[in-house]
């Protein structure tokens, strides 16, 4: 084997090896993981997928309805809220492969004990 | 297959097409692929960024694009409390307040102790009610109550029901858009496109920018039309950018700032020769908690209650300072406040419930743990171990003042006070100085024209409004001044596009 075969098979097997361990970390995306990398990469492998890429699946105003909280909560809730309304893309709070906290997290003691990085 | 031969010959490509970067960014507009051509380019989505949009809108520009590099909009502007000084509103008048341009023009001049811009005040504090207004008619809405910040000698901050800047960005947002301004997220401005003679012609653009990752998305060239305005705000983020000025806010100074205020529109105009004015000058927030991160809920707490509470130093259990005088007064003398070992040992607001209770603020910083409730004396002073005796003494020797009207103690305005007496239970909040704003930048005109560091003419084709601008406030900025001041710029800056 040439030097350049055995650097693209380890290049291969790093790949796997990492989408193996961003799989164990969310179950509940195994669906789709099955379909491909594209299917959330809609920019291709190597750029970060467009804001609408969680979309697909997601529709932002029933996660907001979701986590919809009353009284004095009302204002936190993290998919409307009053610094961002329903604008903030997925990405800013939540990472697939990197584990992330929400945005308001900056400034705000805030605990979203659902809350999945 | 490919040799090593061919890597490096694409290697050599690469290189040379590297190198000719540095001359696309001066040439003649016909030299360059422009990706997209707009009429008006603004950079930033803060209270400067959209107050031009709308301005603009407003004067029937058809092609106007807010450029902002974070996902989310609004920059630093949606975070902080949500003020705006205005002098001479109906609000103001209802409320029996009597104020003027002229007496805010004043105030912030006595602040800036010597380096303000009178003419530059001048101007953005007499556009003040015409900004109120323009406000009220994107939707915004106003508390009824008007706030006393530091340093002025009448009330006139005017605040949004939301107590949050946010209360101005998204009814300004909308606003913008209904006029067709198209508003981009994660396009990060990586520097200005010029001709030869200097003037602006467009801008280089990160499309696809995800915060954090440099090489992230794709680099694009935008023609302006008519003109660029730089709205990017401050550089408080940007920790060895401001320690560089300031030797005293390292890392153990917070920042209340967003996580975007890096400075990358100053440090571009710096590049291409606009003039430095006061970058030293940076502000520390004397309202903020080391108990939460950012601008949080310490600082509507501590604004709503400095006015009739007092700040004592946890090793003396005595007040150190006029809790009202202006942001650097306090902030210079709280950030003194040390243990044995030099450690900061932060002060601690102590305010009466009883008035602490008419404001939304008191149940958030409660309940997230960035104030504390005590019964009595005893109580506080165990708890954080102040010397008892001086505390009990110093609080009654307070309500002998609140009673007297005056403060022969530090001199502080007590007509915020008259009838508050400092009683249990008592409301504890510590104090730690953030890094806050950035009163230096580059220097502007009245038209929100860039100044030339070189010829002390503008650079043409280039605006700037908002933090990112310098001079303005000199030493050190008044509470709530800069939000009218950001929009009365950005503005100005839009009406000068719509000339040129």
């Amino acid at each position: 084997m040439n030097k350049i075969n055995l650097l693209l098979l380890l290049a291969l097997t790093s790949c796997l090896t990492l989408s193996a361990h961003a799989r164990d970390k969310r179950d509940y995306h195994d669906m789709v993981y099955d379909s491909g990398c594209k299917t959330c990469h809609d920019q291709g492998a190597k750029r970060f997928p467009s804001d609408q890429a969680c979309l697909q699946c997601h529709d932002m105003s029933e996660l907001a309805e979701q986590t919809k909280r009353e009284g004095h909560d009302a204002k936190q809730n993290p998919h409307d809220s009053m610094h961002y309304g329903q604008e903030a893309p997925c990405m800013e709070c939540h990472g697939e492969h990197t584990p992330k906290q929400a945005i308001c997290m900056d400034c705000h003691n805030f605990d979203y004990p659902k809350f999945k990085h | 297959m490919q040799t090593r031969r061919s890597f490096l010959k694409l290697g050599a490509g690469a290189a040379a097409a590297g190198a000719l970067v540095p001359f696309a960014t001066h040439a003649s507009p016909s030299d360059i692929k422009w990706d997209e051509e707009h009429e008006i380019i603004i950079v930033g989505s803060g209270f400067a960024g959209l107050a031009a949009a709308v301005e603009a809108g407003k004067l029937g520009a058809k092609d106007v694009v807010v450029f902002e590099k974070l996902g989310v909009y609004g920059g630093n502007s949606t975070l902080n409390a949500g003020q705006a000084c205005f002098a001479n509103t109906d609000l103001q008048k209802k409320l029996g307040i009597e104020d003027s341009a002229e007496l805010m023009v004043q105030d912030q001049l006595k602040s800036g102790r010597g380096y303000a811009s009178e003419v530059l005040l001048r101007h953005s504090a007499e556009l003040g009610p015409y900004i109120y207004q323009l406000t009220k008619d994107c939707g915004c809405i106003y508390r009824d109550h008007i706030i006393n910040t530091g340093g002025t000698s009448a009330t006139r901050s005017h605040q949004v029901v939301e107590r949050s800047g946010s209360g101005f960005i998204r009814p300004m947002l909308k606003t913008a858009r209904s006029y067709g301004v198209k508003t981009k997220i994660r396009h990060k401005f990586e520097g200005l496109i010029t001709a030869k003679d200097g003037s602006v012609l467009g801008i280089k653009v990160r499309r696809g920018y995800h915060f954090g990752h440099e090489d992230s998305g794709e680099l694009i060239n935008v023609r302006a039309l008519r003109g660029v305005l730089i709205a990017t705000g401050g550089f408080g983020a940007n920790v060895s950018f401001r320690q560089a000025l300031d030797p005293n806010l390292g890392p153990e100074v917070g920042c209340t700032n967003a996580r975007g205020a890096t400075g990358d529109g100053l440090i571009a105009m710096l590049a291409e020769g606009a003039m430095p004015v006061h970058l030293s000058f940076i502000q520390s927030g004397p309202w903020a908690s080391p108990d939460e991160g950012g601008f949080g809920y310490g600082a509507g707490f501590s604004l709503y209650n400095f006015p009739h509470s007092i700040a004592i130093d946890r090793s003396t259990g005595q007040r150190f300072m006029n809790e009202t005088a202006d942001r650097k007064t306090r902030a210079d003398l709280e950030v003194q406040r040390r243990d044995k070992d030099g450690k900061p040992n932060p002060a601690l607001l102590i305010a009466p419930k009883h008035e602490a209770q008419k404001d939304p603020s008191l149940e958030n910083v409660l309940r997230y743990k960035v104030a504390w409730e005590f019964d009595s004396v005893e109580a506080i002073a165990k708890h954080f171990e102040v010397p008892l005796k001086p505390l009990k003494k110093q609080i009654e020797d307070w309500n002998t003042y609140v009673k007297a009207g005056e403060d022969p103690q530090f001199g502080k305005r007590m007509n915020m006070s008259t009838g508050i007496y400092l009683t249990p239970p008592f409301i504890v909040q510590r104090l730690w100085p953030k890094v806050h704003y950035c009163q230096g930048g580059i220097q502007i005109n009245t038209k929100a024209e860039v100044i030339a560091a070189k010829t002390g003419k503008k650079i043409p084709g280039l605006y700037a409004a908002g933090e990112v601008s310098g001079g303005i406030h000199g030493v050190s900025r008044l509470g709530g001044c800069s939000t009218p001041e950001c929009m009365a710029f950005g503005v100005t800056a839009a009406r000068s596009m719509m000339k040129a």
